[in-house]
């Protein structure tokens, strides 16, 4: 929860205005669902369950998004190994660089 | 019919020859009977090295009877069960052009997966030439198993640890965004990596499969209690229920928050004050919720903060989210109160 907090702060830093966050699967579904993100950021664990159904749910949506992950096996489900990963602990400047690349996309 | 008097006959020459086995190796056959090796002999000399010779420890490990497997081709018997790689090197071990053994992977009589290390070598007569092949099997399903296991062991390390690693960067990062005073930088980071740590030692007796609610606020607290002495200024009352080890390492950081606070501002900041921390399980119908509640008294009169502090944010925002409930800080002038509740760990009834 250190780490939502950390990088809560810098995507403040990098102008991000409102953020919104999951813990869960399927809080994460009914978030897409019911508002318009310009892009995410997804762990492929929540709370122990991977998270592809929320990958398919944003790319429903057209919702750019990068995948984080504490893993270093590349265990990428298809259909998703073009995607951007950020592998933890990752810097700011990582970050900016993949936001702004989703982003310009 | 004409297939069944066949292999009865073949079965009689196998038996034939396995007696003038015993009678001229002794010990030796007894030996491979009853070792826990899986052996078998084949008649290099009649087509399809039909097998005369099965252990106990082969019949164990393929689910076979002797009956089913004397007279057989040992290659027919093995393409029942075994994929193309492995047949490959039996096929290639029999044409006398492989080296060394292999490992294979092989189905059961009853369908069910073996893997085993085998070895096929050719016996020589006094003329060297090949009248018998020896295949020897070690059963290798444990040994892979545990393989299997470790290799999963050592993911789940890996990810923890780069989990830990990315926890530390947040709390350098927090340390450097609060302060530009070294001591107070070198005193955050440190204090929030011993509140770390506490907590896996904690996890590590009980193999990360989680930790007493009680047992995880003691140890957060020890070193604000046990070290200023201030072990009478704390009212715990709870049972111990289990949480997870997600539940646990959460908690541990938020209650380290929590007292570190109250050292700056709250009733730890004076000889009088006292901190409650108290717990119960409410009935509701979407299941048990676990309802915490951490209350200062007698402290100096609070004030509401200006700004929300990395501890509150922490509280209030991640333990929220970690724990899938709510937390919430109030400022009353008697003391700090801080609730938590979120969705009660799964037996937790029953302690």
């Amino acid at each position: 929860m250190l780490i939502l907090i950390m990088i809560e702060d810098m995507l403040g830093d990098l102008g991000c205005q409102a953020i919104k966050t999951a813990a869960t699967v399927d809080e994460a579904i009914a978030l897409i669902e019911a508002q318009v993100f310009d892009v995410a950021m997804l762990d492929m664990n929540l709370n122990g369950s991977k998270t592809f159904a929320v990958a398919d749910a944003l790319a429903k949506h057209g919702v750019p998004f990068v995948f984080s992950t504490g893993y270093s096996g590349g265990d990428m489900r298809t259909g998703y190994d073009d995607r951007p990963v950020l592998k933890k602990p990752f810097r700011e400047v990582e970050l900016a660089g993949i936001l702004a690349h989703l982003l310009s996309c | 019919m004409s297939e069944k008097i066949d292999k009865s006959e073949k079965q009689k020459n196998a038996e034939a020859d396995v007696e003038s086995f015993r009678q001229g190796l002794g010990p030796f056959v007894v030996a491979a009977e009853t070792t826990r090796m899986a052996m078998v002999f084949t008649d290099a000399k009649a087509p399809g090295n039909p097998i005369i010779f099965v252990n106990d420890a082969f019949l164990e490990l393929t689910g076979y009877d002797r009956e089913e497997v004397l007279g057989q081709s040992f290659n027919f018997l093995m393409a029942r069960g075994a994929d193309a790689e492995s047949l490959e090197y039996i096929a290639a071990a029999f044409a006398g052009s492989a080296t060394g053994g292999t490992e294979i992977c092989y189905h059961r009589k009853d369908g069910s997966v073996f893997w085993s290390a085998i070895l096929i070598s050719p016996v020589r007569d006094g003329n060297g030439e090949i009248v018998q092949h020896f295949a020897s099997l070690v059963d290798l399903t444990d040994y892979k198993h545990k393989q299997a296991q470790s290799r999963m062991l050592i993911d789940e390390l890996n990810h923890r640890v780069k989990n830990t690693l990315a926890t530390v960067q947040s709390i350098v990062w927090q340390a450097f965004r609060n302060t530009s005073d070294p001591p107070v930088i070198r005193d955050s980071i440190e204090s929030r990596l011993f509140a770390l740590s506490r907590s896996h030692d904690l996890l590590t007796l009980e193999r990360w499969e989680g930790a007493g609610l009680r047992d995880v606020i003691v140890a957060a607290l020890e070193p604000f209690g046990v070290e200023n002495g201030r072990t009478e200024h704390f009212v715990i009352e709870g049972e111990n229920i289990r949480v997870s080890a997600t539940v646990a390492l959460a908690l541990g950081i938020a209650f380290h928050e929590l007292a570190t606070n109250a050292v700056k501002y709250g009733a730890f900041s004076n000889k009088a004050g006292s901190v409650s921390i108290t717990w119960s399980l409410e009935p509701s119908p979407d299941g048990d919720r676990l309802n915490l509640r951490w209350q200062e008294s007698n402290g100096p009169p609070v004030t509401m903060p200006t700004r929300k502090g990395f501890g509150s944010r922490i509280i209030e925002r991640g333990l929220a989210h970690e724990l899938g409930g709510t937390a919430q800080l109030e400022y009353p002038a008697s003391g700090v109160i801080c609730t938590i509740n979120f969705p009660a760990p799964h037996g937790a009834r029953n302690g």
